[in-house]
């Protein structure tokens, strides 16, 4: 007997027929004996929508209104038909949902009038989404005869700071909270469904989580209830060796540690924000990524201690894309305390993240790692600040290239990772342009041109038999 | 550096001449590398956002008449504004060409660009003669840099040396022959003795003077200039329906030989010293500010240093260039004080 968290993002809720498979997985693991507390985002596109209408309606498009009501209540109510079976429930439902977008609709006229949108009301805005996915699951639920009650995060207890848009919870205060409200119904069976991302300030005005987002909602309950695993529920078996699209035969990870886990975030939308991990690491609370659409598979199960169940030095291997290289150089950096703080503090004054940093200790040239849409601003700016003064003479740049990232828990402290890692790049014949390994020793992050990403990827999933 | 280029015509390709003719000096001097990220003309508009080859824009210019015929970056359909607001950049220049009745489109343009975030550097006497003090304070409020050095004698940088008369000093007067197509035509009437229409004909011959001379000789481009030099060097808040303007067309071949026999030469003169106006006037023809030809000249009466006066070309594609590119470089400057601050 368990309590699990369980959290179904929004492609796994995605049709009527998805949610029916969502309630079918719900309903098998209390059948076993469970106790289950469900988290869900909003529907599939559901999120993006209300920011963009949210925007549109904000420019005085007031005509647009009526059009996104209709086709949002549309949307819902045909995963209502395709979700429940049962007649009554079917009907109460759609009537929610009803009176919710009804809501939604006075908020979007408020906002037409007005004509700002604050990062306060996008919050709002915003929590249509999961309330209205919360209140379909919740009904399916009770559809396949589980006792069920649908909550939003302010309702289930959870408090955050204002930070409206990115919202830090005020852990005791929710675990306090979420023990009154939530407690007393697992006790009594029944399922509670609770909105991912929202949560509300301690004036009860609504709020968003940020970049954990429903994961993060998730591994909050998780701690306030103090359970014994929080499953996060996406569309794959769990986290992969490697990006399956390059590697064929790449695995799923069955064990990672929290920090390797925290690594995996380059590893993109598949891997959890290492935010929304934070509380269940302090917590030591296990989280298992798992497959909405294959649940026998246990997924990769993230917890304390794993990197010493297994004896890999290298468990997996990314390649990022969408990056550019700037190179840095000027005999004026050597020796100079603050060059380099200058070339950061530019980049940071026009909003462009630093991805991966390298440097020699003759400290004439540094090269710098962005995402590649940011190149034509970083390139102006640097070269507007820094040519012409005596820090540098010559920026360049180069945006066919690509970052792979080897990453690993065991990698610390075992010799010669490094060594096996480029003799096995250096055998394809690949030039390699740039490395950077982080004191925690948990990766060893290289840059190849772009073309050559894949082999290099592959040669290193090889040299460390990553598909055995 | 990202530009974004807004007409095209004598000024623009002068500029990218410059640009291509200097890239390793100005790379090398003063660090400054500018990428032009857009290019309009009448025709439409060429974009690249990792910068336009200069060489092969100028060669689709010359060969199709417009950059928009460019196959690869061309547009026909983007207007100037939406290229301003859509396309990052740090600056936008505006050489677009003058319309003194209305300033447009050369207003919206420089506004989009403040409320894009953009520096404007603008050659077009337009909008700043029609709507100098609001332009100036939107670009404060915008935080943001206006440049105008092309706007008054091409590239003799008269402003600049204004600004340095005023350093500790307190400029009382200024007198100045400011175009230098009416300055042509004076000065042909008096020393071969020939009519207003005769002389006008030449001007137009030798491309001093356009088809349609209005601007020039009814006043309107010195009085225009007169509000530059107004609003800029002596804090005076005023427009073009502020100055009062007389043009050369009513001169007669009498009235300069009279001039001539007292040893003087009638001018036209623009003048800021209490109401600010645009005449000719009989001034001594040993005056340091009685130039002759299609040259420009400005008197500053400062208090403590008395008269300084500044004599050059006044107008001309490449040299009009050249101060956009002293603008360019100013802001350059001050960009990197304020990034590195």
């Amino acid at each position: 007997m368990k309590i699990i968290v369980m959290k179904f993002g929004g492609t796994s809720i995605g049709t009527g027929e998805n949610i029916r498979n969502v309630a079918n997985i719900v309903r098998n693991n209390s059948k076993k004996g469970n106790t289950v507390v469900v988290v869900v985002s909003a529907l599939a596109g559901v999120t993006n929508q209300l920011i963009h209408e949210a925007e549109e309606v904000k420019k005085g498009k007031e005509g647009r209104i009526q059009e996104f009501i209709k086709e949002l209540t549309e949307k819902h109510l045909e995963t209502i038909n395709n979700a429940i079976e049962n007649k009554k429930l079917k009907e109460e439902t759609k009537h929610s949902v009803k009176n919710i977008i009804e809501e939604l609709e006075k908020i979007l006229i408020g906002i037409y009038y007005v004509g700002e949108l604050t990062l306060k009301t996008k919050d709002q805005v915003l929590s249509f989404g999961e309330r209205l996915a919360a209140l379909i699951v919740s009904a399916a639920l009770r559809d396949v005869n589980l006792e069920s009650q649908y909550f939003t995060g302010k309702e289930a207890g959870i408090v955050t700071d204002s930070k409206f848009g990115e919202a830090n919870p005020l852990m005791n205060f929710t675990t306090h909270q979420v023990i009154e409200r939530i407690k007393p119904l697992l006790e009594k069976n029944m399922v509670p469904v609770i909105t991912g991302f929202i949560a509300a300030n301690q004036d009860g005005v609504v709020t968003t989580l940020g970049r954990g987002g429903s994961d993060y909602t998730a591994t909050i309950l998780g701690v306030a209830l103090d359970v014994d695993e929080v499953w996060i529920w996406t569309d794959v078996d769990g986290i992969m060796t490697s990006d399956p699209k390059i590697i064929l035969d790449a695995k799923t990870l069955t064990g990672l540690s929290y920090g390797e886990a925290a690594e995996m975030a380059i590893f993109g939308a598949k891997a959890m924000h290492p935010q929304a991990l934070e509380p269940a690491i302090k917590k030591h609370i296990p989280v298992r990524i798992r497959n909405v659409f294959n649940p026998k598979n246990p997924g990769t199960l993230i917890s304390e201690g794993a990197e010493v169940e297994s004896k890999e030095v290298v468990k997996a291997i990314a390649m990022i894309s969408d990056v550019s290289m700037i190179n840095i150089r000027g005999a004026g950096m050597v020796g100079a305390p603050g060059s380099y703080a200058k070339i950061f503090k530019i980049l940071g004054k026009n909003n462009i993240n630093v991805m991966m940093v390298s440097t020699a200790v003759s400290e004439a040239n540094i090269s710098i790692i962005i995402r590649r849409n940011q190149l034509e601003r970083a390139m102006s700016t640097l070269e507007i600040a820094l040519l012409g003064s005596d820090l540098s003479n010559k920026i360049t740049s180069e945006d066919d290239v690509c970052v792979i990232a080897a990453m690993g828990a065991n990698m610390k402290g075992s010799s010669g990772v490094a060594s096996r890692i480029f003799s096995a790049v250096a055998k394809k014949r690949i030039n390699i342009h740039m490395i950077a390994q982080g004191s925690s020793e948990l990766n060893i992050s290289f840059v190849v041109k772009e073309r050559d990403g894949p082999i290099a990827v592959s040669a290193i999933h090889e040299e460390f038999n990553l598909n055995k | 550096m990202r530009i974004i280029l807004i007409g095209y015509g004598v000024v623009g390709q002068s500029l990218t001449d410059i640009f291509l003719q200097r890239k390793i000096e100005n790379l090398r001097n003063y660090g400054f590398n500018p990428k032009v990220v857009a290019i309009t003309d009448r025709g439409g508009a060429a974009i690249n956002t990792k910068g336009l080859d200069l060489k092969r824009i100028q060669n689709i210019k010359k060969r199709e008449g417009t950059v928009a015929a460019d196959s690869v970056f061309g547009h026909t359909q983007m207007s100037g504004q939406d290229i301003i607001q859509s396309i990052e950049a740090e600056i936008m220049i505006e050489a677009t060409s003058t319309n003194i009745t209305t300033g447009e489109p050369g207003i919206s343009n420089i506004k989009t660009a403040f409320n894009s975030g953009k520096h404007v550097v603008t050659t077009n006497k337009g909008p700043l003669a029609l709507s100098f003090p609001t332009l100036i304070e939107l670009a404060e409020h915008n935080k943001v840099l206006l440049r105008f050095s092309g706007t008054v004698g091409g590239g003799t940088p008269i402003l600049e040396f204004a600004k340095k008369c005023l350093e500790g000093d307190r400029i009382k007067e200024i007198h100045g022959i400011l175009n230098g197509t009416t300055n042509y035509i004076l000065t042909e009437m008096a020393e071969k003795k020939i009519t207003f229409e005769k002389a006008l004909e030449a001007a137009q011959r030798l491309g001093y003077a356009e088809t349609n001379p209005a601007m020039d000789i009814d006043g309107l481009d010195a009085a225009a200039k007169v509000v530059i030099i107004g609003n800029w060097i002596m804090n005076k808040k005023f427009t073009l329906k502020d100055v009062d303007i007389v043009g050369i067309r009513d001169i007669t071949l009498k009235a300069l030989e009279i001039a001539s026999k007292k040893g003087k030469r009638i001018k036209l003169i623009g003048s800021i010293d209490g109401k600010p106006t645009v005449a000719p006037k009989e001034i001594e023809r040993n005056d340091p500010l009685c130039v002759n030809g299609v040259l420009n000249a400005v008197t500053f009466v400062s208090e403590y240093a008395g008269k300084e006066t500044i004599i050059g070309r006044g107008a001309g594609g490449i040299e009009t260039a050249s101060a956009v590119l002293r603008d360019l470089l100013d802001i350059k400057h001050h960009l990197a004080n304020k990034i590195l601050s």
